[in-house]
């Protein structure tokens, strides 16, 4: 397992208090949409992003859309 | 965008144009690459660079009579480069033999070369490189005519027979002690598709075309001695010439067209020498340089190049560009179809500080290639959206009802109440208002930087000019719309404007007193019919408001012009002015008044590149040796970020300009935002008796925000009250996930068209923030 997917799993959901699990998620930016794997509460729906992730990855692809 | 005219504009650009002594060769020799070589001690490669140039390298290498040289600009600085020295060294040391090539199928043509000096020996072996069938005729019974004259004297006979050799390899038909005459062309004309006329005298006068060196319509071609008899290189170069000329003749092209620079031409290039160091010619020791005596003497030579507007700015440098080649990029970036926009971090990294034109020899603005670039890629909808968007929500701030604010003066039935004695006596603003007129002359338009790095002077000052200006004076607070106008939204800039001059309408045309330069630059764009006056001329001409703080220590300060006003001579009058008429001593910087560079918050640099901003900030803290004196809020708020001790022009006049002040932190982001909300409420209050009618949002906790954290939220545009909504959503709804091993909480909330992420832990009624993050993708949740 690697560290990011650690730290993924330290997270609950609070209003619902269950596990997050790892599900197929739409994320869009202009004219781009994509879906990828990510950690979200099986009962309400809210997705985890991580910093790492916000700021590594997701930056990256928003920048790379942006200029194109 | 008009591309054909941007990319005119590139090619007015002389970066790259030929030094002045590769333009006065006739052969034209990258003098400057040859002598780079010659200082890296690659003396091989040297020699290529001249072996491309100049035909019988070994021989004109020694005996060119260097034109070049008094072409110099090193002439002014200690005298020319010895180039003709530097090639004899070069042909001595670096000669090494050519690869080896195939000979081309003679198939082009027959042309005839009369004379075998160096001009037609040149002709002849270009013209059998082209694939032309040559016959070489010369009158006596060796090659080289005039070479001859040189052995012994610089020129050894066994290079010249070494070289000539090279001809006797070739496909080259030699008649040798044959003489032809006029009468005799006749004949030779008919067996030929062309002739080569380089005898050293003929017996009728030839009308030649300096240009082709074409004989009157005919196919006979003439140079070497016939047109100059003088100069052994020229004489090189017409053989050259006339090759070409022979060529395109017997190709039917035309003989003139892009043959503007084949001899000796003026170029564009300009070079200062003024601040270079003069340095004397090294003297050789013995008849040729020394390696070590060569190196020194080319590393005297400027390896002339126009970087004047490069060198000033620390864009292009950070970018590593030219303006030729930057308007090249800007024509890619605009064409492409499908693909990645590589220049748009470079567009979004100009300051949009002007300075480039005011450095360049020929006038070309960067500032408006890129502001134009900028315009059209929001057109076109491909400005990238993260570049801008923090500034022009915080523009939408200051013109929304929680900064916005326009009021006439305080009318003389409402201040009633202050015309009591003494308070009349002693209180020109008191004064003021009972003067009142109720029909504004002025408005006073503090922009909406100022307030927000200066919230306590903005009703002091309102007060001076109520107190010292003949007329009523209003209140306006909002922004101009530079941010519009600098992101390349220019029908956002054009509304902004629109409003301001409803407004100003409204008020029946008063005269804005503006204190921000870039309010000034922007007034002078959108609104030319509104007459404006800054605040510093009022300042230098209506005499200094009174102040008790102001302190006795007078520093040494540097004055930075802003860049928006690098024009607006009576900014920069009045601000001296001033600084002189509270005693300081003022140093002006290199870079002044019209040539002033930005602090790098221009452009919205600081927003779309913060480290090109930061670039621009090291570069000019480190010019002057003083603190330094500004009058912009936004070049204060860098410079400190630098490190130099900044005083606004207001710190001086009000009376902090304490070491503390200039070193103090500026307000961050969110606190600009809270300030100018600030100074609305105060000045509604203090001056008009009124409550401001927006309260601001309250939130039942309290935020504990670490310096580490407070950094963080400037670095990502996060402003605290994007993080109070977070919070307030998560507490409230309960939408957040929870950390069972440190038992924080995460949480997020999209705002407009950002997602905005805080962590953070609850300790009783406070909340204590860990981290903050944004992203602009949206992620649904479904």
């Amino acid at each position: 397992m690697s560290k990011g997917e650690d730290k993924n799993h330290q997270w609950i959901c609070d209003k619902c208090k269950v596990q997050l699990k790892l599900k197929k998620v739409k994320v869009k930016y202009l004219e781009g949409n994509f879906e990828v794997e990510l950690m979200k509460c099986p009962s309400c729906n809210i997705v985890l992003i991580l910093e790492d992730l916000a700021r590594g990855k997701m930056l990256e692809v928003e920048k790379g859309l942006e200029d194109k | 965008m008009d591309l054909d005219k941007l990319l005119e504009t590139g090619d007015k650009c002389i970066h790259d144009e030929p030094p002045s002594c590769e333009a006065a060769c006739p052969l034209h020799l990258d003098v400057k690459t040859f002598i780079s070589e010659i200082e890296r001690g690659d003396l091989k490669k040297a020699y290529k660079i001249m072996e491309k140039r100049i035909p019988f390298t070994k021989i004109i290498g020694r005996i060119c009579d260097h034109p070049c040289e008094a072409h110099c600009v090193r002439k002014e600085a200690g005298g020319a480069i010895a180039i003709s020295e530097l090639e004899r060294y070069v042909v001595t040391e670096g000669y090494s033999p050519p690869k080896k090539t195939l000979p081309m199928p003679k198939n082009k043509g027959r042309v005839a070369v009369i004379g075998g000096g160096i001009s037609g020996l040149t002709a002849a072996f270009d013209l059998d490189r082209k694939g032309y069938r040559v016959t070489l005729y010369e009158k006596s019974n060796r090659l080289g005519g005039g070479l001859w004259s040189y052995a012994g004297k610089g020129l050894d006979s066994e290079i010249i027979e070494e070289e000539l050799q090279k001809i006797a390899a070739m496909d080259i038909e030699l008649c040798l002690n044959t003489s032809l005459q006029k009468d005799d062309l006749k004949e030779i004309l008919q067996q030929y598709d062309a002739l080569y006329l380089a005898t050293g005298e003929w017996q009728e006068k030839l009308q030649i075309n300096p240009h082709s060196l074409q004989v009157e319509g005919t196919s006979i071609f003439a140079g070497g001695g016939l047109i100059d008899r003088e100069s052994m290189v020229m004489a090189a170069s017409s053989g050259r010439r006339a090759a070409i000329s022979i060529d395109r003749y017997i190709s039917k092209v035309s003989l003139t067209a892009s043959r503007e620079r084949e001899g000796i031409f003026e170029t564009p290039l300009r070079f200062e020498t003024e601040d270079e160091e003069p340095l004397n010619r090294v003297k050789k020791t013995e008849a040729v340089f020394n390696r070590e005596e060569a190196a020194k003497e080319a590393g005297r030579c400027f390896k002339c190049q126009c970087v004047k507007c490069i060198k000033a700015c620390s864009h292009m440098r950070s970018f590593n560009i030219s303006p030729d080649a930057y308007v090249r990029q800007i024509n890619h970036n605009e064409r492409i179809i499908l693909g990645t926009h590589y220049a748009n971090k470079m567009i979004n990294s100009c300051t949009l500080c002007g300075l480039c034109r005011e450095e360049c020899h020929l006038n070309i603005s960067m500032k408006a290639v890129v502001q134009e670039t900028r315009e059209s890629m929001v057109e076109k909808n491909k400005m990238p959206v993260s570049a801008h968007d923090f500034a022009l929500k915080d523009m939408a701030f200051s013109n929304s009802q929680r900064f916005s604010l326009v009021r006439g003066q305080p009318s003389k039935e409402q201040s009633k109440h202050l015309f009591y004695y003494p308070l009349i006596s002693y209180s020109k603003y008191v004064q003021g208002l009972f003067l009142g007129t109720g029909k504004t002359a002025y408005l006073f338009y503090p922009g909406c930087q100022l307030p927000a790095s200066f919230p306590d002077y903005i009703e002091e000052i309102y007060r001076y000019l109520v107190g010292s200006l003949k007329g009523d004076v209003g209140i306006y607070l909002g922004c101009c719309g530079a941010p519009a106008d600098w992101a390349g939204r220019k029908q956002q800039a054009d509304e902004n404007a629109k409003e301001i001059r409803r407004r100003w309408e409204e008020m029946d045309r008063p005269t804005f007193i503006l204190a921000c330069s870039s309010c000034s630059s922007i007034f002078e764009k959108y609104l030319p019919e509104i007459k404006t006056i800054s605040l510093w001329e009022i300042f230098a001409d209506y005499g200094l408001p009174v102040s008790n703080n102001r302190i006795q220590e007078r520093h040494i300060l540097n004055v930075h012009d802003a860049c928006a006003t690098r024009y607006n001579t009576k900014i920069h009058d009045s601000i001296r002015k001033i600084a002189y008429s509270l005693g300081y001593q003022l140093q002006e910087l290199k870079y002044t008044k019209e040539r002033t560079k930005c602090c790098g918050y221009g452009g919205l640099v600081y927003f779309a590149n913060r480290q090109q901003a930061e670039a621009f900030v090291e570069e000019r803290v480190r010019e002057g040796s003083g603190d330094m004196l500004v009058y912009c809020a936004m070049c204060k708020d860098l410079f400190v970020s630098g490190g130099k001790k900044t005083y606004h022009i207001l710190d001086l006049l009000y009376g902090n300009a304490t070491k503390e002040t200039g070193l103090r932190r500026m307000p961050t982001l969110s606190e600009r935002q809270y300030n100018r909300a600030m100074v609305k409420k105060r000045l509604l209050k203090e001056i008009w008796g009124e409550e401001a009618m927006t309260a601001e949002e309250e939130f039942g906790y309290n935020l504990i925000i670490s310096e580490d954290i407070k950094h963080v939220m400037a670095e990502r545009y996060i402003l605290l009250e994007d993080i109070q909504r977070v919070i307030d959503n998560a507490q409230r709804n309960k939408e957040r996930f929870y950390n069972v091993e440190n038992s924080s909480y995460l949480t997020r909330l999209r705002m407009d068209n950002v997602t905005f992420w805080v962590q953070y832990e609850e300790m009783e009624s406070n909340i204590n923030i860990l981290s903050v993050y944004s992203h602009r993708m949206e992620v649904v949740e479904e």
